[in-house]
């Protein structure tokens, strides 16, 4: 099969259109049949029941007849993605990702590079048997505005990859049109003179192409010391791979798959599940109907259906760093290797079951602008990790918390309550009317550039929010909360699993609180790092 | 003590009292169907049907209670470099804004908010949980309001 993308020259704006991988429509057509499989087999699973239908179909002289119609299916399906691949280009501006699809809709979208959030490489179950994979730019436009561009094959799709962060973090390259002083610091880029679009077939067989994977060979090498933070990208890595732009990355954790499976057992699902059938088995032998059980199979389907998807979801999980933000790799059966740039995390969440405080295991979640509704599969940073991994994990993103002795306040945030003291400001005393089991672990902590926010005791839970990534704040009090003098104090990040809140505060702290975070969230924003990673920052 | 929602050194702009009828004038539709099919039934088939018309009228009684007071608890403020919004008189609630988190502003009007001169305002951030709207504003209030804010991010944007 030929991999090299079908370079079209478009007059207009200089755009070198390329074109996604030729398989792509047999990768595309065959979830169409797959459904049409599926439909077949629930209609003849119903029907059979009854005596008739499908199965009654296929016994008698017309079976043919099935047949031809899986193969109309099987030809309209890829028919269509193939009619979709031909109406399908991107080409990499220097600024923008331009992307043209659709059959019937017309679609062009631009997406400004430096409004870049993250960048995902998926690989689907079936796209993996081509060695292909599906490259999603994230913009901070929510619900469906990033850009997909899918199927390319991994070596390209790494090549464009390591193409838009260089773009985005201010890379410039020379020979594409702009001065080829402004490279970013420490980031001359000797080699790269070919307009990305002739390079792509070249480039795949040299030496940088596989060194994400050399990476990933290097498991268990990268300990949580050698972490190399956000900016200080080496000198030698742009030498050493002249074609190839992509920042060096280095191993930071793995997370075992025992840890995995014995951390979804003692996940608060399974002890629901766990509850749930002990219960099932209860009422069907008091009441001896086995039938109960049968109704209840859809609720138990569900809940090992999310325990299931977790498992292959956030499988062989590695967590590595590079010069373009933090990656993170997981998957079983559809892998994703995920990039987020520096400065791209909204609001960081730690969380710990009940069942997780015996190994002090923690999980932590981010909240990134882009991700959005499509939760649970790329919106986390550690599926379960040790409260060192976990916090190390938080320093990738949130480097420095601007406070004396992070370490002591985090802790403090993770398992500490206000019957000890220290930096928490906490709920007051009345508050445990309203909350009396976690009353004493509410409360939160303002440092030089992030808020903390800690709750919980049975679940407990520690969000931290950079300044500078504050919406909105609130303050809100019920009823009960005036007449205690209590306010509950919330900040609004970006749409994701993090909803940072500190509740049932002292009024009067509250208002405080919202005060002066309004006033930190404009002075930080004020002095925020660039858009631009690489760029030297404003002045 | 403080209140959290009277922040000092703040003026509180009302919005309009005609929301009032915006609010009650649909209410009045939606519970004055009931009582009149529970009046009629309790006249003609039998006197229980005066539970039915009953209870959507003691509701109404209470929305037409309640609502002139929730209007009025509804305020906004704008300061230097951000936006007040408060509202709710059980469950209070006050909400910063800040102008350069500002992504777009919407302002709405349906067809009874125009016939009442209202206008509705909303300003949406990068965050799906901002509740910043302000209802029930005249609608020049509400061009000018959204003039101000727009140009007021556009000087302080700052990305997201």
């Amino acid at each position: 099969m030929s991999a090299e993308p079908e370079v079209r020259a478009v007059a207009a704006d200089d755009l070198e259109w390329r074109r996604v991988h030729p398989v792509t429509p047999l990768v595309r057509g065959w979830t169409v049949l797959a459904a049409a499989l599926v439909i077949l087999g629930q209609q003849s699973a119903d029907d059979s029941a009854r005596g008739g239908g499908l199965i009654a179909l296929l016994r008698s002289g017309l079976w043919w007849t099935v047949l031809v119609a899986l193969a109309l299916v099987a030809l309209i399906g890829f028919g269509y993605a193939a009619l979709a691949w031909r109406m399908t280009a991107y080409a990499v501006g220097e600024e923008t990702v331009h992307m043209r699809k659709g059959v019937l809709f017309r679609q062009h979208r631009h997406a400004r590079l430096d409004r870049l959030q993250a960048v995902d490489i998926r690989r689907p179950l079936v796209a993996r048997f081509f060695g292909l994979c599906e490259l999603t730019l994230e913009v901070a436009g929510g619900g469906d505005s990033g850009v997909a561009i899918g199927f390319l094959r991994d070596a390209d799709a790494a090549e464009l990859r390591a193409e838009l962060l260089a773009r985005s973090a201010g890379v410039r390259t020379p020979g594409h049109g702009t001065q080829p002083g402004t490279a970013g610091p420490g980031t001359s880029l000797p080699g790269a003179t070919a307009p990305p679009g002739t390079a792509a077939p070249d480039a795949v067989g040299a030496p940088g192409a596989d060194a994400p994977l050399r990476a990933d060979g290097a498991l268990g090498e990268g300990t949580a010391g050698d972490v190399v933070h956000p900016g200080a990208r080496p000198a030698s890595g742009s030498a050493t791979r002249p074609a190839l732009l992509e920042a060096p990355e280095n191993l930071v954790l793995t997370v075992p798959a025992v840890r995995l499976i014995a951390s979804l057992l003692r996940s608060s699902a399974t002890i629901g599940l766990v509850v749930f059938l002990v219960g099932l088995v209860v009422v069907v032998s008091v009441t001896g109907r086995p039938g109960i059980a049968l109704s209840m199979l859809p609720a138990v389907l569900g809940a090992g259906g999310y325990l299931f998807n977790r498992f292959t979801n956030e499988f062989d999980f590695r967590v590595a760093i590079s010069a373009d933000g933090i990656r993170l790799r997981h998957g079983l059966l559809e892998t994703r290797a995920q990039t987020i740039p520096p400065g791209r995390v909204q609001a960081v969440g730690l969380t710990q079951g009940l069942l997780w405080r015996g190994r002090d295991w923690w999980r932590v979640q981010v909240n990134v602008a882009g991700y959005g509704e499509k939760a649970q599969t790329n919106d986390v940073l550690l599926p379960v990790g040790t409260r060192e991994e976990a916090l190390v994990v938080l320093s990738l993103v949130l480097p420095d918390l601007g406070v004396e002795d992070a370490r002591a306040l985090l802790e403090e945030g993770l398992s500490g309550d206000s019957s000890v003291g220290g930096r928490f400001t906490g709920s007051p005393r009345q508050a445990r009317v309203l909350d009396p089991i976690a009353w004493r672990r509410n409360g939160f902590s303002v440092t030089g550039r992030a808020l903390l926010l800690r709750r919980g005791r049975l679940n407990r839970s520690l969000d931290v929010v950079p300044h500078e990534r504050t919406q909105s704040l609130a303050v809100v009090q019920g009823p009960w909360q005036r007449r205690l003098g209590l306010a509950t104090f919330a900040v609004h990040s970006t749409q994701g699993p993090v909803g940072p809140v500190a509740p049932h505060l002292d009024a009067g702290d509250a208002a405080r609180l919202l005060d002066e975070q309004a006033r930190r969230a404009r002075t930080a924003r004020a002095s925020a790092g660039p858009e631009r990673w690489m760029e030297l920052p404003r002045d | 003590m403080t209140s959290p929602f009277d922040p000092p050194a703040v003026t509180w702009s009302r919005v309009s009292p005609r929301l009032v009828t915006a609010r009650l004038v649909p209410a009045a539709i939606t519970l004055g169907i009931p009582v009149l099919v529970g009046v009629a039934l309790a006249f003609a088939a039998s006197p229980w049907f005066w539970i039915l018309a009953g209870i959507p009228a003691a509701i109404f009684a209470l929305v037409a209670f309640v609502v002139p007071r929730q209007v009025r608890a509804i305020g906004y403020a704008e300061r230097d470099d951000d936006l007040l919004i408060r509202k709710g008189l059980m469950f209070r609630s006050l909400t910063v804004v800040p102008y350069g988190r500002m992504q777009y502003v919407d302002v709405e009007a349906g067809p009874l908010d125009r016939k009442l001169g209202l206008a509705k305002v909303q300003l949406h951030t990068a965050s799906v949980g901002t509740d910043a709207q302000i209802p029930g504003l005249p609608p020049d209030e509400a061009a000018r309001l959204r003039d101000r804010l727009a140009s007021r991010g556009e000087a302080r944007l700052a990305g997201l």
